[in-house]
């Protein structure tokens, strides 16, 4: 999805350095009340609106008694408050509570489906960061000029094509009429079966049980949602790095650096230091982003992940799995800023020593 | 330049822009003959019937864009489309901006509230807002105005930021020190000097959230959310077609997911012309 | 004050810079002559878009690539001819033999890069083989040379840590680190304290002297031309409309310009005519 991606991204600000102790716990504790915030949100957003997940559960033939018989199980028959204050109570313990259909408690689910997530969406915004920040360098470098019309270009038709629908044009090109990428359905082949668990990771526990053939096959399968994920978003890191760099490329320092003779290697790279602690931030905002932006092309991809997972949980009004996922991406997208907070001060002086 | 000076009517200023931005000039045309098509004009085939005789037929002669596994004519579905998609995301849109605009006025205030309020924001956008805007929809039933609240919670949060961003900037300038001094009315200030002065970036946003929301409507389609068939929406059309990309038959998808992304083509160009033109003028 | 020979450092003459915009081809220096002798300072003085920067960026062909510099000679003194030499070829010229201080030193300095590390890829840059060490020293060297009190602690630190002074120095450190006989000083004290800038260019005065160089000084301030050059171009709208000494200019000037330029700098004593 190219949702979180777009103009009016959270941008971080270089923030001056207070006692680190301080810091770190003003930021917990500022995680802690958004988190709150977000469950408290999602719980009203899931548990007000009119759709009635026990009706749904019974299918359309149920008699009312048995409706009703669903909606006791469930829980959904006590006053809201009480159930608000039940999922914060469960919440506290680490229990999200248990699935309506699978009956599984909802935070094994999240485990299991996390790392072919993860997967995915790190090697995405890797194949996005190389791809995006060529292409905007050789942009910035050449502004104004063919390599930069080009550039652009392809990165305006990128940015306009919905994720899923550029998955299914890969799956006819790539699958259908070149047969280089195996069928669009799921991590492993139709006859393999996975590798033992070990850390969740089929292509790496794949390797764990001695069974390279396995691991090439899964990797083989990454292709298609990495490429799809991974042009769409290449196009928003081309944008922002011809920004950035653009300006970089403009300023005094590589002015100067051009004055005292360095070729234009050093200074290309004068410039790329300049400007890496915006990309890098970029980076992890698109890794946030991505983490449920990205569900529709797991569907597209029969991708067993956390999106597909969370997906499903909405279509079926499964009212725990959706609050367990808005938690848990949300838990992982405030992690992830905390941590670029702390990278961005590591890769910039200018913060560390202000 | 010269010709600036004497801020010429919006009219003319509309055309200089598009003779300067044919890209947008050319999306501006598109939208507007396939908003006009789709509510006037007589299609081939009826858009919401079915021919069990011919299924799958691909591009041709008698079916401009094929048929799809139903038999409905593909190229009378996209343009039909267009009026169930365009209108909500207009109507998205149109309910962003006012909230987005109003909310982003009233905190922009200086006071740690509004700083609250924002980080606020923040951690709002962390969350993954496409699975916030999917449950809304379906948790509601289905109902078509839950699509546009689904818009407008995403796009809300980036109309107050920018405006609030750019108000408080401009807090800061002179002409709005000295209009303080003079004794103008808080009102006076906002509707005077605050709001012409932000309504280019604004427009910008609006065009940008106009492509944003046809890509949202598009994904719940995509999912069964939203609209319902056998209204044709571009969504469901690449929904219909979708398994048929691995057994090469693209047109079902293709063409609808095609006028998506045009769509979205011409409301970015439309949004990067009149980025330009607003910088020219104010920056 | 004499210590210049006739023997010349850099001749320019009929440079002329063009730049394509949308809106046409503009012309912002037509026709420039520029003399400078060994050992002598010459000072270009004019208002902001006379076309001071544009001759000098022009010079060290960094103008960006929609532009033309033409010129019938730019010969620099153990070189050559500074416009026949082909734009890829420039870079041997550039801090070797043409040394450049900026203004604003905090924005010519890489923000990221410790200091040590850009005095590093400066000599890389220019000598086949340099190590780590030997850099280290000559930097040393360099901003002990330059009146920096601690020279090894603002090695290991960052620009952002200098104060806009110390910042300079470390820049005038870089630009002579090569020796170059010819320095280019674009404004190098604006945007510094007062009392900071007579600092700055008494040191880089001193270097020239001291090493019988020669500097190209630009700058709008007419009293630092009096002060510190030996020769002074006037210019305006991108043309040279009066040089010669400083002497002459000062006292008799020729051109209504610099005749209205002379007379708005204030002089003590005198009543300042603010009716205008």
């Amino acid at each position: 999805m190219t949702l979180s991606a777009m103009p009016g991204l959270p941008v971080r600000k270089a923030r001056k350095a207070r006692g680190p102790v301080r810091l770190v716990l003003e930021r917990l504790g500022f995680l802690i009340a958004a988190m709150f915030g977000v469950v408290t949100l999602s719980f009203l957003l899931v548990s007000v609106t009119p759709g009635d997940p026990a009706r749904l559960i019974a299918g359309p033939m149920a008699s009312n008694s048995q409706v009703e018989a669903i909606s006791q199980e469930l829980g959904l028959d006590k006053p809201i408050v009480e159930r608000y204050v039940d999922y914060m109570g469960g919440l506290l313990r680490g229990d999200l509570g248990e699935s309506y259909y699978s009956k599984r408690p909802v935070t094994t689910e999240i485990f299991e489906k996390l790392p072919a997530t993860l997967e995915l969406i790190i090697l995405a915004v890797l194949f996005a960061a190389v791809v995006g920040i060529a292409f905007g360098a050789i942009a910035a470098y050449f502004r104004g000029r063919a390599p930069d019309w080009i550039s652009r270009l392809f990165t305006g038709v990128f940015q306009a094509i919905p994720d899923f629908f550029l998955g299914l044009l890969l799956i006819y090109v790539v699958f259908f009429l070149l047969g280089w990428a195996p069928a669009p359905a799921g991590q492993i082949g139709f006859t393999e079966s996975t590798p033992p668990k070990v850390t969740g990771f089929i292509p790496i526990d794949a390797l764990i049980a001695g069974d390279p053939a396995l691991a090439g096959s899964a990797l083989q399968h990454l292709v298609l949602p990495v490429l799809t994920l991974g042009l769409v978003y290449a196009a928003y890191f081309a944008k922002t790095a011809r920004a950035t760099l653009g300006r970089a490329l403009h300023s005094q320092q590589v002015f100067f650096a051009r004055a005292m003779g360095l070729p234009e290697r050093t200074v290309l790279r004068y410039a790329l230091v300049e400007s890496r602690t915006t990309i890098v931030t970029y980076a992890g905002v698109i890794f946030a982003s991505l983490l449920g932006g990205e569900a529709i092309v797991e569907r597209v991809f029969a991708w067993d992940g956390l999106g597909a997972w969370a997906l499903q949980g909405i279509l079926r009004l499964d009212v725990p799995v959706v609050q367990g996922m808005v938690l848990i991406a949300g838990a992982i997208t405030l992690i992830t800023y905390t941590l670029l907070d702390i990278v961005v001060g590591l890769l910039d002086p200018r913060i560390k020593h202000a | 330049m010269h010709d600036d000076v004497f801020a010429p009517r919006r009219g003319v200023q509309m055309r200089r822009m598009l003779r300067q931005h044919p890209g947008a000039a050319l999306g501006v045309l598109f939208i507007l003959v396939l908003l006009l098509a789709s509510l006037f004009a007589p299609l081939p085939y009826d858009p919401m019937g079915i021919d069990g005789g011919a299924t799958l037929r691909s591009p041709g002669g008698e079916h401009w864009f094929g048929t799809d596994g139903a038999g409905g004519d593909i190229f009378s579905r996209v343009i039909y489309a267009a009026r169930v998609d365009l209108s909500l995301a207009l109507a998205g849109t149109v309910l962003s901006l006012v909230v987005g605009v109003l909310l982003g006025l009233a905190a922009s205030s200086k006071g740690k509230g509004s700083e609250r309020l924002v980080r606020g924001l923040d951690a709002f956008q962390a969350f993954p807002l496409l699975i916030l805007a999917l449950a809304l929809v379906s948790l509601s039933g289905n109902k078509l105005y839950m699509v546009v609240v689904a818009i407008a919670l995403i796009n809300v949060p980036r109309f107050m930021r920018l405006l609030r961003s750019e108000v408080l900037s401009l807090r800061e300038s002179r002409f709005i020190e000295a209009a303080t001094a003079t004794g103008a009315s808080p009102r006076r200030i906002i509707f005077r000097h605050l709001l012409p002065n932000v309504w280019g970036i604004v427009l910008v946003q609006t065009s940008l959230t106009v492509a944003n929301a046809i890509v949202v409507i598009a994904s719940l389609s995509f999912l069964g959310i939203g609209v319902s068939p056998p209204t044709p929406s571009w969504g469901s059309m690449i929904r219909d077609g979708a398994g048929n990309m691995s057994s090469g038959e693209w047109w079902i998808a293709g063409f609808a997911g095609l006028a998506v992304v045009l769509c979205v083509l011409a409301f970015n160009q439309l949004a990067d012309a009149i980025g330009d033109r607003t910088a020219r003028t104010y920056r | 004050m004499n210590a210049q020979s006739e023997e010349l450092a850099l001749e320019v003459r009929n440079l002329a810079v063009s730049i394509k915009t949308p809106h046409g081809l503009v012309h912002p220096v037509k026709g420039v002559d520029l003399t400078v002798h060994k050992g002598e300072i010459v000072g270009i003085v004019g208002e902001s878009g006379c076309g001071k920067s544009t001759t000098i960026k022009g010079l060290l062909r960094l103008l960006p690539a929609n532009s033309t510099v033409t010129a019938d000679k730019a010969q620099l003194a153990g070189y050559g001819d500074l416009l026949a030499t082909p734009v890829r070829r420039m870079r041997e010229v550039r801090g070797a033999k043409i040394g450049f201080v900026a203004q604003n030193p905090f924005g010519s300095l890489n923000p990221i890069y410790k200091i040590e590390r850009q005095f590093y890829e400066l000599q890389k840059a220019h000598k086949t083989k340099v190590s780590r060490k030997e850099s280290g020293e000559i930097a040393l060297r360099m901003l002990d040379g330059v009146g920096i009190v601690n020279p090894a602690r603002v090695l290991d630190g960052y620009a952002h840590q200098l104060s806009g002074g110390m910042a300079q120095r470390v820049v005038i450190a870089l630009a002579t680190t090569l020796s170059p006989q010819l320095l280019i000083a674009d404004e190098p004290t604006t945007g510094l304290d007062a009392t900071v800038q007579a600092q700055i260019l008494d040191l880089i005065s001193g270097l020239v002297r001291q090493e019988g160089r020669s500097m190209v000084l630009v700058t709008h301030d007419l009293g630092v031309i009096a002060q510190y050059c030996q020769r002074v171009v006037v210019m305006y709208d991108g043309q040279v409309v009066e040089h010669g000494s400083v002497m002459d200019v000062m006292v008799e000037p020729q051109h209504p310009y610099t005749q209205r330029l002379i007379a708005s700098v204030p002089k003590p004593g005198e009543k300042l005519d603010v009716s205008r």
